[in-house]
């Protein structure tokens, strides 16, 4: 079990962690979720102790991270794929790392096994391509079997293969009761892994909940209405809490409404409809909804026009 | 890695953190790099040849003595005896000494060669760490940071202890036929011969140990070494430009930097107007403590 409490971190006036509270139980999922640069990373290294927090405090399974007297068995962390000595071997690393806690080299072979490394356990880490070296950064932190596993964007620059890898392990760990947080800025990977979302924008929590209940909260359940009398069936349902929305002709988008609602209106008043569809929000939309006011990098728009290829064209030749 | 297996062993024989574990976590790290072996082989072979030209250089020089009286400067061996104020080998060697050509001191001979060589080595064996990211997969493991550092010092210390150890007492069984051709006598017995080979390597362990506070505070492999450096080899420099003003305070002054109180260490007797060695080792040992201490709470206090 991971908490924190106000937790804050202040890089003279930049704000990377404004004061955060949260919990994240053992058994269960829970994605780490937001853009960029929302604090994700700095919250994930002040729960180890690498930065020190301005305010508030996070634990371990009650205690802080640095006061455990068996820290590797606690937290398994991958923080950065490149925490590595690029001229040491893989097995050396993890012969390293192990040595501190007395953990056997039989342990260490099995990581080795386990994340699939084994053909290149005795090459220079340094060579090791992202997917690789994420597959040792995971080597890393089973090392001590942890009863919480920390891991901030494991399935970046992974093969498919290794995604569903990773997906199937922390599964499998929340399965044994174990606490599992995993960062990621892809709400999609996030919607087949977690059980719970904590959501992270510009430093502040924006959403902490199931992942269904975030899915519900921010779905205006919408449904489509094709109709001839786009007027007539507006004027019907355009009472108190329910939005209506025309955008092209002869439909209808309606915001407060179910679909049976909708038909019986129309029935009472014989207007015709030809389609109802409730539109579900995706969660990669939700997501956006959640996040789009707290984006630290806005990315610029490519223009439609003729003028982008030309001056891309301009810039080689 | 497509399927999913327990990652739940039967059971993990230990688990704790100890001071021993992160030694010998510390001791692995050390090894386990191909350029630190070459490193310390190519050192090792490099100290020795050192001290080999050394003893042919002062062999050269107390023989001329001999042959040439006061008329200082190494001769050939086929100059021709001037027949006049010829001195006798006692005196050459003490001639020879004052040159700063130290014939008993040959066995440490190559010891600034250690010193910047391991001192560096110690610089870039913790900023190596923050250069590569490594320090945050260490930190994780011994989140308590300190052991981690006292680690690394004491590989560094026993390492550089040991290699100059073995390498100041092959240059002395080297050393030892080159100086019988010119006719001079070295064993271990003799005047501070065998203190010099026993300290040298305290003084090396030291620097490693300024060195390994210096990658710790400043967290660059290039920033340290060139502090190293400047520390062991500039200062000296410049301080003995100071020397030239009037006055017994400038003379004393730079007797205060490390590499010299360092060397005090390790000479035979009192010089007028100089530091006892004793003075220097706890002066050099000054120098260690001034470094260390600040380079240890920078390591527990600043974000990594």
């Amino acid at each position: 079990m991971i908490e924190a409490t106000n937790l804050a971190k202040r890089y003279g006036a930049t704000v990377a962690v404004g004061g955060v509270s949260f919990t994240v139980e053992p058994g269960l999922v829970t994605g780490f979720l937001g853009p960029n640069g929302a604090g994700k990373s700095t919250t994930m290294r002040m729960i180890v102790g690498l930065d020190k927090p301005t305010a508030g405090t996070a634990t371990v399974n009650g205690k802080k991270y640095a006061d455990h007297r068996d820290p590797l068995h606690q937290v398994g962390a991958l923080l950065d794929a490149k925490a590595v000595h690029t001229s040491r071997s893989a097995y050396n690393h993890l012969l390293a790392l192990a040595a501190t806690a007395n953990i056997p080299t039989s342990r260490v072979n099995e990581v080795i096994d386990m994340t699939g490394l084994a053909a290149v356990a005795k090459k220079k880490a340094g060579g090791f391509s992202l997917g690789m070296g994420q597959r040792l950064g995971i080597a890393s932190a089973l090392l001590g079997d942890p009863q919480t596993l920390i891991l901030d964007e494991p399935v970046n620059g992974l093969d498919p293969e290794g995604v569903l890898w990773v997906r199937n392990l922390a599964k499998h760990l929340a399965g044994q009761g174990k606490t599992v947080f995993l960062s990621s800025h892809l709400m999609s990977e996030m919607a087949l892994t977690a059980d719970r979302l904590i959501v992270i924008g510009r430093g502040q929590i924006i959403a902490d909940a199931p992942i269904a209940e975030i899915l519900a909260g921010t779905q205006q359940a919408k449904v489509r209405v094709r109709t001839p009398e786009v007027t007539k069936l507006s004027q019907l349902m355009g009472n108190n809490g329910v939005r209506v929305e025309c955008h092209e002709n002869e439909t209808l988008e309606v915001t407060g409404l179910d679909s049976r609602q909708i038909a019986a209106a129309a029935l009472e008043n014989r207007v015709l409809v030809y389609e109802l569809t409730p539109l579900t929000t995706s969660l990669e939309e939700a997501y956006f909804n959640l996040t789009k006011d707290s984006v630290e990098y806005h990315s610029q728009e490519f223009s439609d026009d003729a003028s982008a290829p030309a001056a891309v064209k301009e810039y080689q030749g | 890695m497509s399927t999913t297996k327990s990652s739940a062993p039967a059971h993990i024989a230990g688990g704790s953190l100890t001071f021993m574990g992160a030694l010998r976590s510390e001791w692995i790290k050390f090894r386990s790099l191909r350029s630190t072996q070459l490193l310390l082989a190519f050192t090792f072979v490099a100290v020795v040849g050192v001290a080999a030209f050394a003893a042919w250089v002062r062999g050269m020089f107390v023989e001329g003595m001999m042959a040439l009286g006061g008329a200082a400067g190494p001769t050939g061996p086929d100059t021709p005896p001037t027949g006049q104020t010829t001195m006798t080998m006692d005196q050459a060697i003490a001639s020879a000494n004052e040159q700063g050509l130290n014939v008993y001191g040959t066995p440490i001979a190559g010891l600034q060669l250690g010193i910047l060589v391991l001192g560096a080595l110690a610089v870039i064996f913790m900023a190596s760490e923050f250069g590569t990211g490594m320090i945050r997969s260490t930190m994780t493991a011994v989140p308590k940071r300190l052991p981690v550092f006292f680690a690394k010092a004491i590989v560094l210390a026993v390492v550089s202890y040991v290699l100059t150890l073995a390498a100041a007492i092959v240059s002395f069984f080297v050393s030892m036929p080159l100086l019988n051709i010119y006719g001079i006598k070295l064993s271990l017995g003799m005047d501070g011969v065998l203190s010099s080979i026993l300290l040298g390597g305290v003084y090396v362990a030291g620097v490693a140990v300024i060195g390994l506070s210096l990658g710790t505070l400043i967290r660059s492999a290039a920033g340290g070494v060139v502090v190293l450096v400047a520390l062991f080899f500039l200062l000296e420099i410049a301080t003995s430009l100071l020397s030239l003003i009037p006055g017994d305070f400038w003379k004393y002054v730079g007797q205060y930097v490390p590499s010299v109180a360092g060397g005090r260490m390790l000479e035979i007797g009192d010089k007028a107007a100089f530091i006892s060695p004793l003075s220097g080792g706890l002066i050099f040992l000054a120098w260690i403590v001034v470094i260390t201490v600040p380079a240890a709470i920078s390591l527990k206090t600043r974000d990594i």
